[in-house]
């Protein structure tokens, strides 16, 4: 009667999640943050984010030939890493220095590990921590968004010196905190900050359009709620603190979550699973670490931003959050093991 | 202990499957024809095998025993049908790969249908007449194990233990897996049958509180049980406890912690709680053991699948191969891919279909091949992404993943400081998998790894 039956192991039926609907959803929430960054920056935007997606896959799939392994860029994996990174430099960066880091973020912040899942870094960050110490000039100049400035340089290489620049929020803040000057200034970009009318990086910019991909990540229960939740909240309560002791010189905690990648870090980078814990209670630690390393870094270190490091650093401890906080089972540990 | 009870009570973890239909859900229980042959394995359950009683070339009756051991964790078998032995052989076992069946030629001039006895029983039965001896013993010779799939021998749990006084007995009609029907069609359509088995039940295990779980995804059964307990001159202060719709729901473990809400000790059992747990088939099984001597031969088993002509709910004499069940729902279409035999989810995949149905055959379930590989990357698996959903679904709150990995590289020390062995296999964490990882596939190899190692 029937004549090719599988036999496998239970169970015999599989839920909606496979490891590309997960990455795809997370490119789909990235539409918002592309899309507002394609407005405000015009052709930067397409060739930065273009060339960092071509180079991260054209790396992926160099590596795994290499490493005699089956293709991987089915998983879409090497695509995020592509868009978050190329979201996460200034909108001048020359392409040169876009490959580079894409290169660099998936060979070495990926592959060298084993490949996916297998990453004790998040990629993008790597890669982008990698561009900051290796080209500091470059990772600092922001030119102003197209809509300030409709006469945006071209991009080739010789006008980005000449390009209109601007501090970005967060620059002046620090500038503010150094010279003991107000931050009054500061305060009144939020609204540009919200919309993304500001100096930034490339995807950095537009609240608005992180914050919709963001709650759609979680509606779609791509992400959970805690990591989000923990960052935005200890750093709006570590910001909050400051701005109460001070209020002339450090900027107002709102401005601190809408500013400088807190939220496509938040939504976006924390929330990669690979170099997340696991249990909900180490997405707290880890999300509140985060939070409290960036606005340590913004208040009293030396960078305007931190979000970057902040991650990276709570990457290295995931590892130890995870054996911290091994689940007991719902029975309780066994009275005699 | 006062146990305070909520509405729509639950446990933290599981998952709600929703492409697996019940699609037998308005079928009612028929019984089906009497086979040519049957094979009645001697292990159908927990514990020792049984031995045969009868040889090659005897005549056995309905109902006579033709196996049986002295171990204490055992039940003994009947034969379904009249006939004769024609062996005793090794068939194809669900559960143990081979093991050996007492292969019966039906005689099939003289061979009554076994008819339903739901209606030998009304709404005001009373166990009184009966003493808890009684019931034991008649629940022992009727050979009656777990129906919901366990197959633990139910005089085992019944009996009294001096040192593990009961106090709650719990009735499950969750029914363990989607897809299956079983239960539900039994609440439904054998209600007083199967209350006057929970009567007997409460009698003969001494307890004095009874709960009877039910998913809200079967408003009838919750409403037609209520009602027949209201009616009812004695319902022995029977509770019917509604409870959200989730697997493993029917899971033992779970159901007690949704009903009473305290958990089962890791590597307990819930005795330790004074908890009995049975199943709404084993059930109306006592009560048709204890009122007419009645052995287990028959059992209701769902037949379901999407290529299935007419899914349905057979009282299914035990032995019958699977494909003669199948053959008799309207046959499958080529497009079936898998048959389990119990639900999607905790149900075994059988290679051959001459498998015969044991006591804890709930369910044929056929799947197709879009149904199995269904949400699958070019159906292959990709590395763990750490994504933590396994852990969110695991009801008895373990790390699935760290186990999976823990048993694949060989370090089952590993496995076991992340509690393998309070693992349910429930098969959630492969269910909900985006990676596609067997998690509860490698958590089960490990198990029995580990089981060899002692």
């Amino acid at each position: 009667m029937l004549k090719d039956i599988t036999v496998s192991c239970a169970p015999h039926i599989s839920g909606r999640f496979s490891t590309r609907s997960v990455m795809g959803d997370v490119i789909i929430a990235l539409v918002p943050a592309m899309l507002a960054a394609g407005y405000y920056f015009r052709m930067h935007a397409v060739i930065l984010i273009a060339t960092c997606v071509i180079s991260s896959m054209a790396t992926e799939w160099l590596c795994n030939v290499i490493r005699k392994k089956p293709n991987s860029l089915g998983d879409f994996s090497a695509v995020i890493t592509g868009i978050i990174l190329a979201l996460s430099v200034p909108p001048n960066l020359p392409i040169w220095a876009a490959v580079i880091g894409s290169c660099f973020a998936i060979a070495i912040g990926k592959m060298v590990f084993g490949g996916l899942g297998a990453n004790i870094f998040n990629p993008a960050m790597a890669g982008r921590a990698f561009l900051a110490v290796s080209f500091g000039m470059m990772m600092t100049t922001w030119t102003v968004p197209a809509t300030i400035n409709p006469e945006m340089p071209n991009i080739s290489a010789e006008n980005t010196v000449d390009a209109r620049t601007q501090a970005t929020p967060l620059a002046l803040s620090k500038e503010a905190i150094k010279k003991g000057q107000r931050a009054e200034i500061v305060n009144e970009q939020l609204k540009d900050a919200i919309t993304g009318q500001v100096g930034g990086c490339l995807g950095e910019t537009s609240a608005i359009a992180l914050l919709i991909g963001g709650i759609y990540l979680i509606v779609r229960k791509t992400i959970s709620i805690h990591i989000p939740l923990a960052v935005l909240l200890s750093a709006f309560v570590f910001g909050s603190i400051a701005w109460l002791i001070n209020p002339e010189v450090y900027i107002s905690p709102v401005v601190h979550l809408a500013t400088g990648g807190l939220l496509i870090g938040a939504f976006f980078i924390a929330t990669d699973p690979v170099t997340a814990p696991l249990s909900i209670k180490g997405m707290w630690i880890f999300g509140c670490g985060v939070g409290i390393v960036t606005m340590l870094i913004r208040i009293v270190g030396e960078y305007p931003e931190g979000m970057m490091f902040s991650i990276l650093l709570m990457n290295a401890v995931t590892p130890l959050i995870d054996r911290f906080c091994k689940l007991i089972p719902a029975g309780g540990k066994p009275s005699a093991a | 202990m006062n146990y305070e009870l909520k509405n729509k009570q639950t446990f933290a973890g599981g998952i709600h499957p929703k492409s697996a239909e019940k699609l037998a859900k308005d079928c009612k229980i028929e019984p089906f024809p009497v086979p040519k042959q049957v094979a009645v394995m001697l292990s159908q359950h927990i514990g020792a095998i049984c031995k045969p009683l009868v040889k090659k070339g005897d005549d056995v009756k309905i109902g006579q025993k033709i196996g049986e051991t002295d171990a204490f964790v055992s039940a003994a078998v009947h034969s379904p049908v009249n006939g004769k032995v024609k062996d005793i052989a090794l068939q194809s076992h669900v559960v143990a790969g081979r093991s050996k069946a007492i292969i019966i030629e039906t005689d099939l001039e003289n061979n009554p249908q076994k008819q339903l006895c739901k209606d030998k029983f009304n709404e005001n039965f009373s166990a009184e007449k009966y003493s808890a001896e009684e019931i034991c013993n008649a629940v022992n010779e009727a050979g009656i194990v777990g129906l919901g799939g366990a197959g633990f021998p139910t005089r085992v749990k019944l009996e009294p233990n001096p040192r593990l006084p009961k106090k709650t007995l719990i009735i499950n009609g969750c029914e363990c897996e989607p897809c299956i029907t079983g239960d539900y069609r039994i609440m439904l359509e054998w209600t007083n049958q199967m209350i006057a088995g929970v009567k007997l039940a409460k009698k003969a295990s001494g307890c004095s509180d009874v709960f009877i779980g039910i998913e809200d995804n079967k408003p009838k059964a919750i409403k037609t049980i209520i009602e027949t307990l209201e009616k009812s001159s004695n319902n022995e202060k029977i509770k019917v406890v509604p409870l959200e719709t989730k697997y493993p729901q029917g899971g033992e473990r779970q159901l007690i912690k949704a009903v009473l809400g305290i958990n089962v000790p890791t590597g307990g059992i819930p005795p330790m709680l004074g908890v009995v747990v049975l199943n709404v088939a084993t059930a109306a099984a006592i009560a048709e053991a204890v009122v007419e001597k009645a052995p287990l031969t028959h059992r209701v088993v769902t037949i379901t699948g999407k290529t299935i002509a007419k899914p349905a709910n057979y009282y299914v004499p035990i032995g019958t191969a699977v494909n003669e069940l199948l053959e008799f729902a309207g046959g499958v279409t080529e497009k079936s891919a898998k048959v389990v035999l119990g639900g999607p989810m905790m149900g075994i995949a059988i290679a051959d279909l001459t498998t015969p149905v044991t006591k804890t055959t709930g369910a044929v379930t056929v799947l197709t091949k879009q149904e199995i590989g269904k949400a699958k990357f070019a159906c292959q698996q990709t590395a763990c992404i750490r994504c933590g959903r396994c852990l969110e679904v695991c009801p008895e709150h373990l790390n699935p993943t760290k186990i999976a990995h823990a048993v694949k590289n060989d370090m089952l020390d590993v496995a076991e400081d992340y509690y393998i062995k309070a693992c349910i296999e429930c098969g959630c964490c492969s269910y909900i998998c985006p990676a596609n990882i067997e998690v509860a596939g490698y958590i089960k190899t490990g198990k029995i790894f580990l089981a060899r190692q002692k």
